[in-house]
């Protein structure tokens, strides 16, 4: 510690966004001297849509020490594999983008290019074939790989769904518990600083001032620091991905729980369907230059598996980022930050991003202005890889059935993706770029299953003898088949582990002591 | 490489030791890409499939092949078990625990044993049981792994193995055998192929007229010993004076609320009886001598003695004790029963199929075959059959029952050799030892000699390093520490839930 370190921390909103960060900043920045205060209003309500999250998300709560049994059954969680895409590529059609690899390199030779020569030579079957996670899920399937897991089950990889409410209760009782101060009050005003145009406090609506050095602006859509008072900038997307509003309405299904999220397709938009213990998350996404108000709603109600059981919530929002997510000492999290739908259930993993990369590049009042644009150019690198691969959906389409599909399909992509999409088609050859979150078998699973199959594969892979190389690609095929096999129903693995809520790390034992 | 490496291993069924070698030599030897396995078996002979419990070295075996503990568990429907509990072998009505760990801890460079005996002299008459966490914990159902780190833990260093199914263990072992390039052929062998010169076998005929050849052949055929003895007619060692039994009936039950983390073994009136709770059955059988019962009465008694409905009809087994006089004869190894056969009082059956695996991995050979190596080979695995045979005898040998006509011939027999030494060893001044690298422990041979009522003349002078007064004291502190401990230690239906065992666990909670 010293004169120069961050002494107030202030974090505005207690959404999801909010409460992620309250309890990771306790566990992180627990030196005794930084004080962490969160505002929030019970008046306004938190969007808490993102109820799918992606593998990181594993991290973030080992991050904490979470029990992930006992997380699970707090939040009525469920486990998730990947996410079935149905009518993306065509209508009728569908494919799974499973979480972790497919199949192993065979000397070398990456597994999808094995599958591309392979398939010059004779019928395969569908790539998630050789997935642990695609062919669990597509069993019902799911247990907890142990962390000393052979394989093929160590490949299976997992995320969750929650509802996000109580996710953000579960953490708020972890951050008080980790010396968080929560401030009821609802923030109406904001100060800055005459020389420097930092946020200097916030005022609520009882009057009370809160003053801090660092400010994390969790106060969604309207960023009511980063936007409001500093006034900071918004880059639209919504040329390349149309969509700007969403009706979210929970239901009841029969049934144990699908181990993955589905997002299908409809002629102006698409819809999400996220089972959790108790209901059914479903939520429409559509533009509103295509689709009315009132007729999303009537199409969402009319595609239920259940009965509802809540009124249909609407949501405005406009895809793209703020200019920086990181202005004078104000860090916008989650929806302040910008946004981009959840088609690849990223919400949750933008908060989670910026919390980490916050972490490793922690100010002090000082604000060194390296460190602030540092963490600008990753977050920015990060939305932009998302909007990437989120508009290869929309774009890589046989689709002509509306006129939300022929712009989606005809019109022109980012340079940045262009140039990727180029590169695969020719011999599916994927570069990972620096931080780029979706990797090869993210690319593998979205192009196979929408008509990017790549025309040629790498000629290192014609080193390989066909038999070998056919024996290979069955075995493992078998292999992931009879592992699925054993796995517990999904439900049951949910039933059997909920009660057993044994911390991660066991307490002590007693000792003999002479 | 060299030219006369062996290019082929032939495995002559497919029970648990089949897949076992298979699994095992397919991780090791089939990294070599010259190497292949073929293993050959018909699923019109039925395989065995009684040795569902097993000791702690099971653990060793599955690391080789990097098998994951949880999977495992799952895919076969295991339990966890800390010993053996042996109910009226003594006498009716007496039980003691042969726990996989150790009792107390040894003080002031003096094993813990002779701390405990100087207690009884001093008139604690706390049983030896009372001093193992897994003796406590195994009979209230709890299981937890070791904890090494904490090494003054009753837990840091328990030992633990399992109980499973036998057939889907196998299964489990095929899979993994198949993904590492091991050839399964469907098939029943009708004929073999010797070499005119050196009677070595060159080939097994199928039924099918189809021949496979091989370098190296593993007769896991079962009893018979299709290659080692109708073949080569090596001769089989004939155990049954030492131990009478020659048949059993096994038989599954439906779960009962008995929850121990323990295989039981109750003595019979002509043998004894077997319990391995699964997590979906319990397994049972009645292992007998058919010179002291008809198979009819063992039935009755067997039918009479479980703790649940049965879930089949009994299948009889018969058997001899001993081995075959040599394991490996030119280019053939015996494995699992076509190498010998003795009781599974102590769950040693799949334990003889793995040290038979290691050894010959150990001693893997070339194409020249080489004879003083196979001659260690034969010799280490009579050593092993030596010393199991006197732990077993030792059960049966050392009892106060004189209730029939068996526990009578079994009380006169005449200790072999090795147990005698032992026996005479403790009766002095309570020393036990653990000869050359056999297989049971200072711990096992504790446990069974205390437990059969052997005693103990005296202690080790050096436990009187202690006073009477602190002996006294830390004898009940250990006792209170390992009663508190397994007080902490799930459940083991608890434990299988965190790590999400199969569907179909039926344990109830330990009370």
């Amino acid at each position: 510690m010293n004169e120069h370190s961050i002494r107030e921390l202030v974090i505005v909103g207690g959404g999801t966004a909010g409460w992620m960060a309250a309890a990771a900043f306790a566990r992180f920045l627990g030196n005794g001297y930084t004080r962490i205060t969160l505002v929030e209003s019970e008046e306004i309500g938190t969007i808490g849509v993102g109820e799918a999250t992606i593998p990181p998300l594993t991290n973030f709560n080992r991050m904490l020490g979470i029990n992930e049994n006992e997380f699970v059954a707090a939040t009525q969680g469920s486990y998730k594999l990947g996410i079935e895409f149905v009518n993306w590529g065509g209508i009728g059609e569908h494919y799974f983008h499973p979480f972790g690899v497919h199949g192993h390199e065979l000397h070398g030779v990456q597994f999808h290019q094995l599958y591309l020569r392979e398939r010059k030579r004779r019928v395969l079957p569908d790539i998630s074939s050789w997935s642990m996670s695609a062919v669990a899920a597509s069993q019902g399937k799911f247990a907890r790989p142990a962390a000393d897991a052979g394989l093929p089950l160590a490949q299976m990889t997992y995320a969750y769904h929650f509802d996000a409410t109580l996710y953000g209760r579960y953490l708020r009782t972890y951050a008080e518990r980790g010396g968080v101060t929560r401030i009821e009050g609802k923030a109406v005003d904001v100060s800055l600083r005459g020389e420097d145009g930092f946020v200097e406090s916030i005022t609520l609506a009882d009057g009370r001032v809160i003053a801090g050095d660092l400010f994390i602006d969790c106060s969604g859509f309207r960023g009511l620091l980063i936007e409001q008072a500093l006034k900071t900038g918004y880059e639209e997307w919504t040329h390349w991905l149309p969509c700007n509003r969403a009706i979210a309405v929970p239901c009841r299904y029969e049934g144990q729980p699908d181990p993955f999220t589905r997002a299908t397709a409809h002629p102006k938009g698409w819809q999400w369907r996220i089972p959790l213990q108790n209901r059914m998350g479903n939520g429409i996404v559509y533009s509103s230059a295509h689709l009315g108000d009132d007729e999303a709603q009537a199409l969402i109600l009319s595609n239920l598996e259940g009965e509802p059981i809540a009124d249909p919530r609407r949501l405005t929002f406009t895809t793209g980022r703020r200019l920086k997510a990181w202005n004078a000492n104000v860090v916008s999290m989650g929806l302040s930050t910008g946004f981009i739908e959840p088609l690849e259930s990223t919400s949750i993993h933008f908060v989670q991003s910026g919390i980490a990369r916050l972490i490793s590049l922690f100010p002090d009042k000082r604000f060194n202005p390296i460190e602030r644009d540092e963490y600008n150019r990753q977050m920015q690198n990060l939305f932009e890889d998302v909007r990437d691969f989120i508009i290869l959906h929309y774009n890589a389409t046989t689709r002509d059935d509306s006129d939300f599909w022929n712009h989606c399909r005809t019109m022109r992509i980012p340079d940045s993706l262009a140039r990727k999409l180029e590169l695969w088609k020719a011999k599916g050859r994927a570069f990972r770029e620096e931080l780029e979150l979706f990797n090869l078998p993210s690319w593998v699973a979205v192009t196979f299953g929408q008509h990017l199959v790549p025309d040629d594969y790498d000629p290192i892979a014609d080193a390989l003898e066909d038999d070998k190389v056919a024996a290979a690609m069955e075995q493992m095929r078998q292999a992931y088949l009879n592992t699925a096999e054993r796995l517990p129903m999904h439900g049951e693995f949910i039933a059997r582990t909920s009660g057993a809520t044994n911390p991660a790390a066991p307490p002590p034992l007693p000792e003999f002591v002479f | 490489m060299r030219d006369d490496a062996v290019r082929k291993v032939v495995i002559v069924g497919g029970g648990t030791a089949g897949w076992m070698a298979a699994a095992a030599l397919a991780r090791i030897m089939g990294q070599i890409p010259t190497f292949a396995i073929e293993l050959i078996e018909s699923d019109e002979i039925g395989t065995v499939g009684v040795g569902e419990a097993t000791i702690p070295q099971i653990n060793l075996f599955n690391a080789m092949l990097g098998i994951d503990e949880h999977d495992f568990v799952r895919a076969t429907n295991a339990t966890y078990k800390l010993g053996i509990e042996f109910r009226d072998w003594t006498r009716i009505g007496h039980r003691y625990v042969h726990p996989f760990g150790f009792y107390g801890i040894d003080m002031m460079g003096v094993e813990f044993h002779h701390h405990w005996l100087k207690g009884l002299a001093l008139g604690d008459q706390a049983p030896l049981d009372d001093y193992a966490l897994s003796v406590v914990a195994g009979l209230q159902g709890r299981f937890e792994h070791p904890r090494p780190g904490q090494p003054n833990s009753p837990l840091s260093r328990i030992g633990y193995a399992f109980q499973f199914d036998a057939s889907l263990y196998g299964r489990y072992l095929r899979a993994l055998a198949e993904r590492q390039g091991v050839v399964r052929t469907e098939g029943r062998i009708v004929d073999t192929v010797q070499n005119g010169e050196t009677g070595f076998v060159e080939a097994v005929v199928l039924q099918s007229g189809a021949r496979v050849e091989g370098d190296l052949f593993i007769d896991c055929s079962g009893f018979r010993g299709l290659l080692i003895e109708q073949l080569f007619k090596t001769g089989f060692e004939d155990w049954s004076a030492w131990l009478p039994c020659d048949r059993a009936l096994a038989i599954p039950c439906e779960s009962s609320d008995d929850v121990q983390t323990l295989t039981r073994a109750t003595a019979r009136p002509a043998g004894w009886q077997w319990r391995i709770p699964l997590q979906h059955r319990t397994g049972n059988g009645y292992v007998y001598s058919s010179a002291h019962i008809s198979d009819d009465e063992a039935a009755a008694t067997l039918l009479a003695n479980l703790d649940g409905a049965p879930l089949a009809e009994p299948r009889p087994l018969r058997f001899k004790a001993g081995h075959r006089k040599k394991a490996w004869v030119r280019n053939v190894v015996a494995l699992g029963l076509a190498g010998g056969f003795l009781e599974p009082l102590e769950s040693t059956s799949i334990h003889l199929v793995q040290t038979g695996i290691a050894r010959l991995l150990t001693l893997f050979p070339t194409r020249h075959f080489d004879p003083v190596e196979i001659e260690r080979y034969n010799k280490l695995t009579v050593q092993e059959y030596v010393d199991i045979r006197d732990f077993l005898v030792l059960h049966y040998s050392a009892t106060e029952r004189d209730d029939t006509p068996f526990w009578d011939y079994c009380r006169a027999i005449e200790p072999p050799e090795g147990l005698a030494y032992k026996l005479d060893m403790f009766r002095r001044n309570g020393r036990v030892f653990r000869e050359h690298e056999e297989l049971f422990t200072e711990t096992s041979w504790l446990s069974v000699m205390v437990g059969q009522g052997i005693e103990a003349g005296g202690y080790h002078p050096a436990a009187d390093i202690l006073s009477d007064a602190e002996t006294l004291k830390r004898l009940a502190h250990i006792r209170e520490v390992v009663a508190d401990t397994a007080a902490r230690l799930p459940a083991q239906a608890d434990f299988l839930a965190e790590h999400g065992s199969a569907s179909n666990v039926s344990l109830k909670r330990a009370s």
